[in-house]
């Protein structure tokens, strides 16, 4: 192993820069979830809706975001809203933008498989009883649809809890960026980027363990 | 904004851009082909391998995963090295990294494949009395394969997206040009949005394919 001699008082010592910068992480991942989730339902139903320019506008959304790489959005975010719009928010507001609209299409998507594969005899139902299609919406759809997406929205949250990695990019200071900054001025990046990366896991890995959970019992329940 | 003097600014840098689309598809298909061995042995020993393997295997899925890939490249690059005590060049660490990354997330589509061949196939070859030599090649294998394929492409698309991350260590990649471009003559808005384009261009018209696949040849095939 080339006999490195470990250290790992340069992450004891750090520790509370490294709780500080994963307080931000947490906080990142935490408003984009809630954007996403909510963001992605209104945004799937636009993508499904019966009328025409909503529907591309959802679309062209969806795809936009699905198919560019989350640091090129995060990159154009922070260089050509100013310039466009004249304004320049707080940094982390940026932030939330970028990644909220990215977790937003995920989501979507996510959503409408989810929907697509309720049965239409439950459409056919909810115009047998008359129910309004906000009705309809609210306590046939959605229920159902969050039901069976979870799997993937939940999926898709690890990947954010992941992706909010690359505002470290653009200096916000989450966990990567002060696990960087700590790297450079400790000499000790081997310590440092273990400590960041089990960080980082230790969220994951929970959240994968209740992805497989769900998966198993939908699964019971459906057969 | 002019379109026509940022499309004549847009040309002049298109040598600098192509060069980085080039390095961009070669970084992701070696670590395509490498992470697709790499996915599809670690399958394999998932779902039948000696327990320890197993738990090797489960591992480094789980570690690839739920770590960004942004760490993952800060580690082979900067600590790996170190570690080893040899210098292991650029390009071999990021090759290695999106190798590694594809591996993991490719052998979750394998696995899935696997799991999703019914047993029915499987009782039906029984009941046939077809040796494991006739079923595996003629009756397993093609559907695995098969059912993997619109997977394995959504796999390469978030590949060819995530290697945008190569630029953040010095990688010249497509990113990288478009960064550099952008900070050396002020007008990122271009820029950025051109390199966007082209990565929406290649990753959109990849998950085209994906759905037509879907759609026409499974569906087709009722698999």
């Amino acid at each position: 192993m080339g006999g490195y001699t470990w250290d790992f008082s340069a992450i004891t010592r750090n520790w509370d820069q490294l709780m500080d910068g994963l307080a931000v992480t947490l906080q990142l991942t935490g408003i984009c979830t809630v954007i996403g989730l909510v963001g992605g339902f209104l945004v799937c139903l636009m993508a499904m809706s019966r009328l025409a320019p909503l529907r591309w506008i959802a679309v062209a959304f969806i795809e936009l975001f699905r198919c560019t790489p989350a640091l090129v959005q995060i990159i154009w975010i922070f260089y050509c809203v100013p310039f466009f719009f004249g304004v320049f928010f707080d940094p982390f507001l940026m932030a939330v933008l970028a990644l909220g609209m990215n977790i937003t299409a995920f989501n979507a998507e996510a959503y409408r498989a989810a929907i697509q594969a309720i049965p239409s005899s439950h459409e056919d139902a909810c115009t047998a009883l008359g129910l309004s299609p906000l009705k309809k919406t609210v306590y046939v759809i959605l229920p159902q649809a969050l039901l069976m997406a979870t799997p993937v929205l939940l999926t898709n949250t690890i990947g954010l809890l992941q992706q909010t990695s690359l505002v470290a990019i653009v200096a916000i200071a989450d966990l990567m960026y002060q696990g960087k900054t700590l790297a450079t001025q400790t000499y000790r990046p081997i310590e440092i980027y273990t400590a960041v990366a089990f960080i980082y896991f230790a969220f994951s890995l929970p959240l994968s363990q209740v992805v497989g959970l769900w998966e198993r019992r939908l699964r019971s329940r459906l057969a | 904004m002019n379109i026509s003097a940022a499309l004549g600014f847009l040309w002049e840098y298109r040598q600098a851009l192509l060069i980085g689309l080039g390095n961009t598809l070669y970084f992701t298909a070696l670590g395509l082909l490498v992470g697709l061995v790499i996915g599809f042995v670690v399958s394999v020993v998932r779902t039948a391998g000696h327990p320890l393997l197993k738990l090797v295997a489960t591992g480094y899925v789980e570690v690839f995963r739920g770590t960004p890939m942004l760490i993952q490249l800060f580690w082979f690059f900067f600590c790996l090295p170190a570690l080893l005590g040899v210098e292991l060049g650029n390009v071999f660490s990021t090759i290695l990294t999106l190798s590694l990354y594809m591996g993991a997330i490719s052998s979750e589509s394998f696995r899935a494949a696997l799991k999703a061949i019914g047993t029915e196939q499987r009782d039906a070859c029984i009941a046939l009395g077809l040796p494991g030599r006739v079923s595996v090649p003629y009756v397993i294998l093609p559907q695995t394969v098969m059912r993997a394929v619109p997977t394995l492409l959504s796999n390469c698309v978030t590949l060819f997206k995530e290697s945008a991350l190569v630029s953040t260590v010095g990688m010249a990649d497509l990113m990288y040009q478009g960064q550099m471009i952008a900070d050396s003559t002020a007008r990122p808005i271009e820029i950025l949005t051109a390199t966007a384009l082209i990565y929406f261009i290649i990753a959109f018209a990849t998950t085209r394919i994906v759905t037509f696949y879907e759609q026409g040849y499974l569906a087709r095939m009722r698999l």
